[in-house]
């Protein structure tokens, strides 16, 4: 088809082809200096944070003006670190089994026998994908006020506010993972054979929607742990990670070497989160992307 | 399916007929199995996110001393000045750094999306590390790249090039920390829709003599529009949202940090005893509404997108 373009016309081809081997090296080092923007841009903060950790003091010179264990050391042995790390991991940890507990049941029933229950837990997924989690902490936390106020502060109270906002990245995992095992056709041919709804989740569902659980789970953990404003707002008594880091980064002081420290657990908090998205991928077969969230919702809603 | 959902729409005719309706404890217990495996779900989101949000539109509605509703509440916290500075900086805020992340994301998910195997792979990989960055720990690793004794500040000054770091609770900063967690989060999210566009249609609009200009226009931009818009308000209304970044970097010049909505929230709460309850349920209300709105928005933007698939 290009042929036939050139062979009638050959004068202009000639004229276009010359432009557009200007334009080709134009846009080849157009689009190399924006991936290499992008790059810098990407890495730069990554970078800075890991040498801050390692150096002894750094104000004036381009690099440190040495290099130190120390905070390391001294980060990984402070007992006020140490608990604020084990209550995020066992906060993040419990959001993750609620999550999982009660979106299971869930998801598999509005599957299989009752399909209202899809357009209720559609709603209610909406509401920690748009609404700021400061709201609805604000919220939880004048609603605690008045229904238990014997839970105001409390470690329980923040654990069911983390489920509530981390349920939709279970619910959209797992419904996903029952949508592709095709979920109903085994729970019926398991039912024809007489196993009983019991053995049906344990023998059928549960293994066959692994993967979306180990994504739902890791997925809610990891916004649970580094989740700052319903912290801060519920658990103002309780010791974080985010918590922690937020009461260093303001109380800036050069020589006590606290930003040493924070650099060291913001390196940690990162590299935890990135080891379990990581997971997340090997689990998923490499499939890092996916549709817009909501998108197959609305696809569904549409077919319906 | 259908098999295994019949009993539900039966029970469902049956209290409709009412002629031969079945006792309320039978009803009840067809109600029940419909409804018992959800419940725990139902319980958990009616008191951690339903109950909250109407507790907050009842309070902005009341007001201390007076009994009813009144308006009383919104038109006070409406009228000071401080919160309509955060409403106004919040929206130019959110604004801006959407149209950014557009600006910037949109070509990179494309040509991402047009890359080899290994590369891509590599952007990918390198985009998800990126943003598992976040909250408190981005607004720390901002500082310690361009903050006063920054790296990139460091590198600057020792070119000799007269460089001041530009203020922590500046929009600048605020926008290059943001755009941080954005970007990526913008590029991940639409790269698939970047699929929906085939190279046979770059191929057979050639064939009919289009320009690169021509076909982008006619074909590329109304067919990604509606995913990119999508993006667009996502990123608008989680950037009116965040609250751990701006704390991060803007908390702590205090009075003279930039005034956002989250930020007037957390404040309110913290220090301001007597109208700080009502304050910040205005505020809340404020970012509901808007959250609300971006919501049907995108589902609209959303469903029309999807035609495409």
């Amino acid at each position: 088809m290009a042929v036939d373009a050139a062979t009638s016309r050959p004068p202009a081809t000639e004229l276009l082809g010359a432009r557009r081997a200007g334009e080709a090296t134009l846009s080849r080092v157009a689009k190399s200096l924006f991936f290499g923007a992008a790059l810098f841009y990407l890495c730069v903060p990554m970078v800075a944070v890991l040498i801050y950790s390692f150096s002894t003091r750094w104000t004036a010179n381009v690099l440190p003006d040495g290099y130190t264990l120390e905070w390391w050391q001294q980060t990984l042995s402070n007992p006020r670190i140490q608990s604020a790390f084990s209550t995020s991991v066992m906060l993040a940890t419990l959001t993750a089994i609620i999550d999982i507990a009660v979106v299971v049941p869930a998801a598999y029933w509005s599957r299989v026998r009752n399909p209202h229950i899809r357009p209720v837990v559609e709603l209610a997924a909406a509401i920690p994908f748009a609404l700021p989690y400061i709201v609805i902490a604000f919220g939880l936390m004048q609603f605690s006020g008045i229904a238990a106020p014997q839970y105001q502060g409390t470690f329980a109270l923040l654990v069911a506010g983390h489920a509530a906002i981390a349920f939709p990245f279970v619910y959209w995992a797992v419904d996903g993972a029952m949508a592709a095992a095709g979920i109903e056709r085994l729970s019926e041919t398991a039912e024809a054979c007489g196993a009983s709804p019991f053995q049906i989740v344990r023998r059928i569902v549960i293994p066959n929607i692994s993967p979306g659980l180990v994504t739902g789970g890791l997925l809610s953990f990891a916004a649970s742990f580094g989740e700052f404003a319903m912290a801060q707002i519920i658990g103002r008594s309780l010791d974080t990670v985010p918590l922690w880091s937020a009461e260093m980064i303001r109380s800036y002081s050069d020589t006590a070497g606290s930003y040493n420290r924070l650099a060291v657990v913001t390196l940690l908090t990162f590299l935890l989160l990135f080891a379990l998205s990581a997971v997340v991928v090997y689990w998923n077969r490499g499939q890092t992307v996916r549709l817009l969230p909501g998108a197959g919702a609305a696809r569904t809603g549409d077919g319906r | 399916m259908a098999t295994l959902s019949r009993p539900i729409v039966k029970l469902g005719l049956e209290s409709e007929g009412g002629s031969a309706s079945p006792t309320p404890i039978a009803r009840m217990r067809g109600w029940l199995a419909a409804w018992l495996p959800a419940i725990p779900l139902l319980l958990l989101v009616a008191t951690c996110l339903i109950a909250p949000v109407v507790v907050l539109v009842v309070q902005s509605f009341t007001s201390m001393g007076e009994s009813g509703l009144t308006l009383d509440l919104w038109t006070r916290v409406l009228g000071q000045r401080v919160n309509q500075d955060a409403i106004e900086t919040s929206l130019i805020l959110a604004a801006g750094c959407a149209t950014i992340t557009l600006a910037i994301g949109g070509p990179l998910a494309w040509l991402i999306s047009r890359m080899l195997q290994g590369r891509r792979a590599f952007w990918l990989g390198l985009l998800n590390v990126a943003a598992n960055f976040g909250g408190i720990g981005l607004a720390f690793a901002y500082m310690a790249t361009i903050g006063s004794v920054g790296m990139l500040t460091l590198v600057i000054q020792g070119l000799g090039i007269p460089f001041d770091a530009p203020r922590q609770g500046s929009m600048f900063a605020l926008v290059v920390a943001y755009e941080y967690a954005n970007i990526p989060l913008f590029v991940l999210l639409t790269i698939p829709a970047m699929a929906i566009l085939r190279d046979d249609w770059w191929e057979a609009a050639q064939t009919s003599a289009a320009t690169r200009w021509i076909f982008w226009r006619r074909i590329g931009a109304p067919i990604l529009a509606p995913f990119l818009l999508a993006g667009w308000l996502l990123i608008f209304t989680w950037t009116l949202g965040v609250y751990g970044i701006a704390y991060g970097l803007a908390g702590q010049s205090g009075a003279t940090a930039v005034h956002l909505i989250t930020l007037q929230i957390g404040t309110a709460l913290q220090s301001d005893v007597l109208l700080g309850p009502g304050r910040a349920a205005i505020l809340a209300m404020v970012l509901l509404l808007f959250a609300a709105t971006s919501l049907l928005l995108y589902r609209t933007m959303l469903r029309r997108a999807l035609r495409w698939l």
